[in-house]
């Protein structure tokens, strides 16, 4: 049934008597274009004077007429290919079907003795045909489309939507006005609700994801935990990236005249989505033993979350329940990475490994593994203050307790934030537990060493995070290199200073004069005490390159001269070169020589000499 | 004969025996002196046993038509609720005891348990949704047949009676379609999508992918089986024996009586709620020692008994509002089917009766459905904070 281009050639105005020039009844299927037109008018002239106390149905009862062929020729056929054929066709059928909802609302505000009954009863069963029309044809498009994309060659960067094409969407939409118009909004609302969901849940099963109960979660490995994280947080990613946004511009094209009901229908969809995909997240957050390194998937689940959180959703009922789902979870999630973190300052504490000292004063494996943990996990620094922030509020604490060994005058530690604060009391403790550590050595010497190797080691990780940095402060490692020093002079006391008094000028004489034996016990006991600081300290390792040539410089520069005077002042007392060969074992140049092998971590037999 | 009038006792040494060790007789008499836990200790178990006893027999006591109704749930969720404070307060104020051996193992049984029970909150969640669907039909009848608040008092065309049959017809489907397996449903769901060609299967397809995709498996995993899962709740749930008793300083007892309360509530749920592979058979083994068997059991056979009703064997959820809801859709669907146009006025009549009715179960669920979600939610969540919280303190 095709409308010519300008059909009017009969009361154009459409002011005339009555409004309605009858045609034979005979001839309706006659000249169609302009009947439809004529059937039209007098209609809208029906509906405008409908209040005018006498109503002539005829007019209605021709458009009925019409209005059943049409029907009936969409009918005909085929599903999911009524409608777009032709683009005008489609549309006076739609307003058709407009028309025919405002006469019927009209014809039911009259009193039921008006004669308009008949009229009513066909007329709504013209309406609910044409409903049932409209909403299968809706429910085959957006069914349809869905299936029929499964190995669709056509390129998606064309589509706006990538399942239908924008001819499906127009009609979707002019199908939805036309429904809603009609009342039939639940009917519509149902069918886009069940339809949509069925697809989201077809592409989250392509993603692979598969529910999993809270009571198999509990059971399962960290493994296989793992394999699922990574998957969920996938997931995630695509549904805050793509899969909302996407969905959204779809109920808003769909139902693009009506905006509230396009966002209530996002809004339940994406509800129900995220109740789905909440389910995990809430199964991980039951009590478990998880290690510190498990810090950073759940620091990844959180940072989901409040991608997810994030998004606006809309006002409505269902989207609060969104958001306090999504935020109890992403709360829960963020305790729980507080509990594992906070896991470090317990195994700091009891981290004193069956007593024995680490081999050669070397940087200990807890030093190494705290400094590197507390770098990787400052790669999540944002997120870790936010969660140890909330957890502080949480906990209604007021700021920290300041800890003892920073001076008033950092102001940046008063205004620590949480998760500072939390750091600076893990280095305290890992500080804490190296002086412990310390005191295992009996040898004095190898202790400073130790506390220097450890100590050096945290500040060359802390200078290499400036997150960490900044967190401590700067006075913190003013502080830190000031104690490196010190240990360093007390180790040089504690090892050399005896090995500088055999080499002394004083007491070497006697009366005067320079004693011989006096002489030869000095250079014994220097050959002896040095011997062993070499056999001993060869052994002992500074791995910090930097450090170890300070050490070794500081010593030399210290023990070089000194011997170098000594020997140059005394040797020539020795009767001959060779009595003095046996007491004079090294040589300055030696001496310089074998410092250089100090801390290589050598053992014994590859001293040379 | 140990009794049970132990609510409002005045002598709480001499009714230590029978407060705490509700055993056989003979067993009384070697177990007379008093346990030794601190008479605080006493007060608070023995308040407990009460609370539960009185708010079971609260929801005991209504007449069969309130039994299974949508408030009558929401009032035993709220029973629940309040058990499972009580109970936290309990271990709370016996952090010490109940960190000893073998409280750590029961308390540890009673978590499993309650684990168990999330899954079935996430599936009575998914039922609900399903109940919500079925609504949003029942609510196009009513706009179609005027019952709904802007009906004018218009005689009802064919058109309007279409409509209504229609949805009638969808909310049978939909109704009769949850006995089936949500896999099976999703599976019939995708293939006709794909059959779906000329327009006279269209009607098929049109009553299968009724937007039932919210189905019962949207929460939980395809294989989950309600039956199972009661029954692993109530997996090795036994009375504590009187060594366990005295060991734990009677602490065992609350313990054994939230797990029974637990597995009774969610029972309840699985009976009244749509969800998947709903089976009721469970063991139930309350000792009538305990002031709160006696109610439990008797809920227990009611409910048991309202599920043998001949026209209630098939049905997909006991609660009453979806009796109601089958009943009226169905005899207004019979009724629409009947009828001739035009209408005559004693018809007209009793189409009206029938709409009446449907609405009042309709405004009945509007008012519940959401509450009682939200109250399913808030299960879930404390029994989760429940086990978080338990780890930082225990």
């Amino acid at each position: 049934m095709g409308k010519s281009q300008n059909g009017e050639n009969l009361g154009t105005d459409g002011v005339s008597d009555g409004g309605d020039e009858k045609n034979n009844p005979d001839e309706l299927s006659s000249e169609p274009c302009f009947k439809f037109d004529q059937i039209l008018k007098d209609v809208d002239q029906f509906i405008e004077k409908f209040d005018s106390g006498e109503n002539n149905f005829t007019c209605i009862d021709q458009f009925l007429e019409m209005v059943d062929s049409e029907i009936a020729a969409y009918e005909l056929r085929e599903a999911s290919a009524k409608f777009g054929l032709n683009m005008e066709e489609d549309a006076s059928f739609f307003e058709v079907v407009k028309r025919l909802s405002t006469i019927i609302r009209r014809l039911e505000e009259l009193p039921s003795d008006s004669g308009a009954a008949s009229c009513v009863n066909r007329a709504g069963s013209a309406h609910h045909r044409a409903m049932l029309l409209s909403e299968s044809e809706f429910r085959t498009l957006l069914d349809l489309n869905m299936d029929r994309n499964e190995g669709d060659p056509r390129s998606k960067t064309e589509e706006e939507f990538p399942y239908f094409s924008t001819e499906s969407i127009a009609i979707m939409n002019q199908i939805a006005s036309t429904m809603i118009f009609a009342g039939y909004e639940a009917e519509c609302c149902i069918a886009y609700s069940g339809l949509r969901l069925k697809a989201l849940d077809a592409e989250l099963s392509k993603l692979s994801f598969e529910n999993i109960n809270v009571d198999d979660a509990e059971r399962m490995s960290w493994e296989s935990l793992e394999v699922e994280i990574g998957n969920w947080i996938h997931i995630m990613r695509h549904c805050t990236n793509n899969l909302f946004s996407s969905e959204r511009m779809l109920c808003n094209s769909v139902f693009s005249e009506h905006p509230s009901i396009a966002q209530r229908l996002f809004c339940e969809l994406a509800t129900s989505l995220t109740m789905r995909l909440l389910n995990f997240p809430n199964a991980l957050v039951l009590p478990r033993q998880y290690s510190t390194e498990k810090l950073f998937k759940f620091l990844d689940i959180y940072e989901a979350l409040l991608d997810l959180n994030n998004m606006e959703i809309g006002n409505n009922l269902s989207a609060k329940e969104f958001v306090s789902e999504t935020s109890m979870v992403q709360c829960r999630i963020g305790e729980t990475a507080v509990s594992i973190f906070s896991q470090l300052e317990n195994s700091i504490e009891s981290d004193n490994a069956g007593r024995i000292p680490v081999a050669g004063g070397a940087v200990h494996p807890l030093t190494r593994y705290t400094m590197n943990y507390l770098k990787y996990a400052c790669e999540y620094k944002d997120t870790l203050e936010q969660v140890f922030q909330k957890h502080n509020e949480m906990e209604e604490l007021t700021v920290d307790k300041v800890p003892e060994n920073y001076t008033e005058k950092d102001d940046r530690c008063l205004q620590a934030s949480p998760f500072a604060l939390k750091l600076m009391k893990v280095m305290d403790l890992l500080d804490a537990n190296i002086e412990m550590k310390s005191k295992l050595y009996r040898s004095h010497s190898l202790r400073y060493i130790f506390l220097m190797n450890n100590g050096r080691y945290i500040l060359q990780k802390i200078k290499e995070s400036t997150d960490i940095y900044d967190m401590l402060g700067h006075s913190w490692s003013r502080k830190r290199t000031s104690e490196l020093r010190r240990y360093h002079k007390l180790y040089q006391r504690e090892t050399w200073s005896n090995v500088l008094q055999t080499i002394s000028h004083e007491g070497v004489q006697v009366n005067g004069k320079v004693s011989k034996t006096i002489l030869k016990e000095r250079f014994k006991n220097f050959n002896a005490l040095f011997d062993e600081i070499l056999k001993t300290q060869s052994t002992w390792v500074v791995s910090d390159g930097q450090l170890k040539s300070e050490l070794r410089v500081s010593i030399s520069s210290v023990m070089i001269p000194a011997y170098r005077s000594f020997v140059g002042r005394f040797q020539s007392y020795f009767d001959n070169s060779k009595q003095a060969g046996k007491y004079i074992k090294y040589q300055p140049e030696d001496i310089e020589e074998l410092i250089e092998q100090l801390f290589e971590g050598n053992t014994t037999s590859m001293v040379r000499r | 004969m140990p009794s049970t009038d132990y609510q409002g006792s005045s002598s709480p040494l001499t009714n230590l025996g029978r407060s705490f060790l509700p055993l056989r007789r003979d067993q009384v008499h070697s177990m007379e002196s008093p346990i030794g836990g601190s008479p605080s200790n006493e007060a608070e178990l023995e308040s407990f046993q009460r609370q539960v006893a009185d708010r079971f027999h609260d929801l005991a006591s209504v007449p069969s038509d309130e039994l299974l109704s949508l408030p009558w749930v929401r009032k035993l969720i709220d029973a629940f609720l309040c058990c499972q404070e009580e109970f936290r307060v309990i271990l709370f104020n016996n952090r010490t005891p109940v960190k000893k051996p073998p409280m750590d193992r029961l308390i540890a049984d009673y978590n499993e348990r309650a684990v168990k029970a999330l899954d079935v909150c996430n599936a009575i969640r998914d039922g609900i949704e399903q109940i919500r669907q079925w609504q949003k039909l029942i609510e196009i009848v009513l706009c179609a047949l005027g019952g709904d608040n802007n009906s004018y008092q218009r005689s009802l065309g064919e058109g309007q009676f279409r409509r209504a049959r229609k949805a009638l017809v969808d909310l049978a489907i939909a109704m009769l379609d949850e006995k089936d397996s949500g896999q099976a449903l999703a599976h019939r769901n995708r293939s006709f999508g794909r059959h779906n060609n000329s327009s006279s299967h269209s009607k098929d397809h049109h009553h299968r992918s009724l937007g039932h995709f919210r189905s019962l498996s949207w929460s939980v995993s395809r294989s989950w089986s309600a039956a199972r899962q009661l029954q692993a709740i109530g997996n090795n749930l036994a009375v504590p024996r009187g060594n366990e008793v005295l060991a734990t300083n009677g602490l065992a007892m609350p313990v054994y009586t939230m797990g029974s309360v637990l597995l009774f509530v969610m029972w309840a749920l699985v009976a009244a709620i749509p969800c998947q592979d709903r089976g009721l058979q469970v063991h139930f083994n309350f000792p009538r020692q305990f002031p709160w068997a006696a109610p439990i059991i008797s809920l227990h056979e009611r409910i048991l008994e309202e599920s043998k009703k001949r026209d209630r064997k098939n049905a997909c959820g006991l609660l009453r509002e979806i009796y109601q809801m089958e009943k009226c859709s169905r005899l207004l669907g019979e009724l629409a089917d009947s009828v001739q146009f035009p209408l005559n006025e004693e018809k007209e009549k009793e189409v009206k009766q029938r709409v009446n009715e449907l609405k009042q179960v309709s405004d009945a669920m509007k008012e519940d459905l959401e509450p009682l979600e939200k109250q399913v939610r808030e299960v879930f969540h404390r029994i989760v904070r429940n086990r978080t919280e338990g780890l930082d303190s225990l």
